[in-house]
């Protein structure tokens, strides 16, 4: 009952979240003025386009302005702006909640869709890719050196790998990308320096996925560069941690072999926050794609809110976007609180 | 729980780690604090933003120091001035003043542009004649440009003075007339046959310059000392002129380089040093305080306010915070202190949610047993009692924080999105991103300012990690 219970409050915590966060969203741009600005812009260019196709086939201008007028009128009832922004928003947080996302302005999806979904569904697996393949490469390699370091502490290569650890915390991930750009792409011309496949991109499954490859090694050594340091150094300090508690002083002098002790009485005990770290960073990783993308050209999610945001900034698209981002945050802290609670006995019984 | 704080930099001194982090903090607070006694605080408005301050350096060139390197010889940048004329000469009323600029050219290629520029030019009734030519080394001299400045105006009277507020300034490699002047120069020196047309874009070259034959204007570089000589014929011996520049546009520029704008790097990443310390002492001292206060508050009242707290920085903390940050900027406009306070209002959670788990630890000690016994009052136990056994870890999480809201508003800027009034490291390289300097190797451009935000965020990390064992006494390493 108690695993239902606790599960149950994180998940309410986390619908909280998201709807904290739609509120936040929508009394930010009603109140500042920012979608009424935007949507008048938008029936403005409406009206000006229908004037200038119009203007040639009416002779009486002033036919044409009463037309117009009425057609405006259209628009400002059809766009909401005759009310005002509170009594008009709560459909769009009702609208986005149930994951109707509406249509983008300009944006489209590469088969000319506008519906915002299709476009995110086109996107998301995109950049499932980058970040999957970086968490696995951290977490491997964060557990491995993390766990190794925390045997040798003091030692040259533990002070070595924790001053690096510093730097990869220091490091921006969008800096290191245009860094490993200008090094491996401008000057040596190893990797491609962006976008997702070769102009014109490779006939044939294997080809095509090994030119996909290509390109995604950059944006991957990059996030792993950026993420590994902190979780590799977070490994270390929570291993140390239970390795100096009095149990794992009982199990050596119980004579148990070293191996033995680490794996069912250090490890064991550490895994729950090395596991949370790990999601942390995917987490972490998740708000870096956006600048990640934007530097190697990804088409991904994070550069698709990049694109919303540039230029005139699309209002739907934004508050969409910013809501899907949410969301994806949220399922993965949601995966997060099950892990922890299945590995850590003490949650689960309490 | 109790430590001093001398104590405390006892063990992050005694640390390499510690040590590298609060030489590199006393670095950048050095600089800082240079830069801030010397540079207007409206430096982004009224300098790194306007073009007519930079008009006058080459364009995305490297440092100066890469002619070290081998094989490199990167035409040098000159600029010549002159405020005291080197000959005066008067006759009855006419005066004659020359101004001399040497400047020595020994590079295989040409400057990368040419100007001329004036100011104060004072008169009683006629304008004076102004001359500018180029001595070249092989004896022969160019008259480049003849100038009269427009004379007095209906009711203006003397001395009539121009050139005042805006200097005169002439980019001459790109001037019609002195292309003409050096078309006629070579036909007449060299037998060539040019006309202004065919010098287009090759006026540098013309001035610095022997024509090679062949169908096509080009030029080989004339090696050797030059001298550009600004003659000036005044109509009254009482006028007078401010001074005389002109420049020969190097390929290379100063200790950073420039910007595709003509911007010194050097200048702009030095104002980044305070803005960036600025932004992140700033954003941790806030969110630490915030943090603090609402976790001693909610562990030590308990009750509703405790589950209110709770529940507020559980929400708060699942926020993303770099979509949020967009967000706001998009809506809000870019504004400094606007970033700074949405860092802030969605970073204080982490610290709130770990203080209380400390205060309710204390909470139930004999201490605070006793001060309650002793009635005094609940804001005073938590002020005076509770705070100051969290503080070092406070401190500790401040130190952490800083390098944090760095990083977060040179991503924002990255992005486009940083106050535009604010000249910071994290612009500077999305100028450098978005005008394509990485993918033409501008590596001047974009190598710096990166380099600069991960040493600031290292100072800090550093610190932070040396700190760790002052409050883990678990982590203190055998030495």
């Amino acid at each position: 009952m108690a695993l239902v219970r606790t599960l149950g409050l994180r998940a309410a915590t986390l619908l909280g979240v998201l709807l904290t966060v739609l509120v936040l969203l929508v009394v930010t741009l009603g109140a500042s003025g920012f979608s009424d600005r935007i949507l008048t812009a938008v029936i403005n260019e409406e009206i000006r386009g229908l004037r200038t196709s119009q203007a040639t086939q009416s002779r009486n201008p002033d036919a044409l302005e009463a037309a117009l007028e009425v057609r405006r009128a259209e628009l400002i009832e059809f766009y909401g702006l005759d009310r005002a922004w509170w009594q008009r928003m709560p459909d769009t947080v009702f609208r986005v909640i149930t994951l109707d996302l509406g249509e983008a302005r300009t944006l489209r999806s590469s088969e000319g869709s506008r519906k915002v979904s299709d476009i995110v569904l086109e996107r998301l697996p995109n950049t499932a890719l980058l970040l999957t393949s970086s968490l696995i490469i951290t977490a491997v390699i964060g557990m491995a050196v993390g766990v190794k370091m925390a045997t040798r502490v003091g030692s040259k290569i533990d002070r070595t790998v924790s001053f690096g650890a510093a730097i990869s915390f220091a490091l921006p991930a969008w800096w290191t990308g245009i860094l490993l750009i200008l090094l491996l792409s401008f000057t040596f011309n190893i990797l491609p320096s962006g976008g997702m496949y070769s102009t014109p991109p490779p006939e044939g499954g294997f080809s095509r996925f090994f030119d996909l490859l290509k390109h995604a090694l950059l944006p991957i050594i990059t996030l792993v560069l950026v993420s590994v340091g902190p979780y590799l150094y977070s490994v270390r300090t929570m291993t140390l941690n239970v390795a100096q508690e009095d149990h794992v002083l009982v199990a050596r002098a119980k004579g148990l072999r070293e191996g033995l002790v680490m794996r069912q009485h250090i490890l064991r005990v550490a895994a729950p926050p090395i596991v949370t770290g790990l999601i942390l960073s995917l987490v972490g990783s998740l708000s870096g794609s956006i600048l990640v993308e934007t530097v190697f050209n990804w088409n991904g999610m994070g550069r698709l809110y990049f694109e919303a945001v540039a230029g005139t900034p699309d209002e739907g698209l934004i508050v969409a976007l910013t809501f899907i981002f949410t969301l994806m945050y949220v399922v993965a802290r949601f995966v997060l609180e099950v892990l922890y609670l299945l590995l850590d006995p003490r949650v689960r019984y309490a | 729980m109790n430590i001093k704080f001398s104590d405390a930099l006892k063990v992050i001194v005694s640390s390499h780690i510690g040590k590298a982090g609060l030489m590199l903090l006393a670095f950048l607070v050095g600089v800082s604090i240079w830069v801030l006694a010397t540079y207007p605080l409206d430096f982004g408005t009224k300098e790194w933003s306007n073009p007519t301050v930079w008009a006058d350096n080459p364009k995305a060139v490297p440092p100066k120091w890469v002619n070290l390197l081998p094989g490199t010889d990167r035409v040098a940048h000159s600029v010549l001035e002159s405020d005291t004329p080197d000959d005066v000469r008067t006759a009855g009323w006419v005066k004659a003043e020359t101004y001399l600029m040497p400047v020595s050219h020994d590079f295989e290629d040409f400057p990368t542009f040419l100007s001329f520029t004036m100011n104060d030019v004072k008169f009683q009734g006629r304008p004076p004649l102004i001359t500018l030519s180029l001595a070249r080394p092989d004896g022969t001299t160019v008259k480049l440009l003849q100038h009269v400045p427009s004379g007095a105006r209906d009711g203006e009277t003397a001395p009539i003075i121009r050139y005042e507020q805006t200097p005169f300034r002439l980019l001459l490699s790109a001037d019609q007339t002195v292309r003409a002047a050096l078309a006629d120069f070579h036909n007449e020196q060299y037998g060539t046959d040019y006309n202004e047309r065919d010098l287009r874009g090759l006026g540098d070259q013309a001035a610095f310059g022997v024509p090679i034959p062949g169908d096509e204007a080009a030029f080989e570089s004339l090696r050797g000392d030059y001298e550009f000589v600004v003659d000036i014929t005044f109509a009254s011996t009482e006028d007078s002129l401010g001074s005389v520049k002109a420049v020969v546009g190097g390929d290379v520029f100063g200790g950073m380089g420039t910007d595709s704008q003509g911007r010194d790097l050097a200048v702009g990443l030095l104002f980044g040093f305070p803005v960036a310390l600025f932004i992140g002492l700033l954003a941790s001292t806030l969110t630490t305080t915030i943090g603090t206060s609402l976790g001693v508050v909610s562990g030590y009242m308990g009750g509703w306010v405790d589950t209110a707290i709770q529940r507020l920085s559980d929400v708060v903390a699942n926020v993303p915070l770099l979509p949020i940050l967009i967000f706001m900027v998009i809506v809000l406009g870019s504004n400094l202190f606007l970033i700074i306070l949405v860092l802030v209002a969605f970073s204080w959670p982490g610290l709130t949610i770990l203080i209380r788990s400390m205060v309710l630890q204390l909470r139930s000690g004999q201490l605070i047993e006793a001060t309650q016994a002793l009635g005094a009052s609940k804001t005073r136990i938590m002020i005076r009692h509770i705070f100051p056994q969290t503080a070092p870890f406070v401190f500790a999480q401040m130190i952490f924080f800083t390098p944090a809201a760095i990083l977060a508003e040179a991503g924002l800027s990255f992005l486009g999105l940083g106050d535009p009034s604010i000249p910071t490291w994290g612009q500077i390289l999305e100028q450098g991103f978005r005008t394509g300097a990485v993918y033409v190797g501008y590596w001047w451009w974009v190598l710096p300012p990166g380099l600069l935000i991960v040493l600031t965020a290292m100072a800090f990390v550093l610190i932070a990690l040396a700190i760790e064992p002052v409050l883990n006494p678990r982590l203190r390493t055998m030495r």
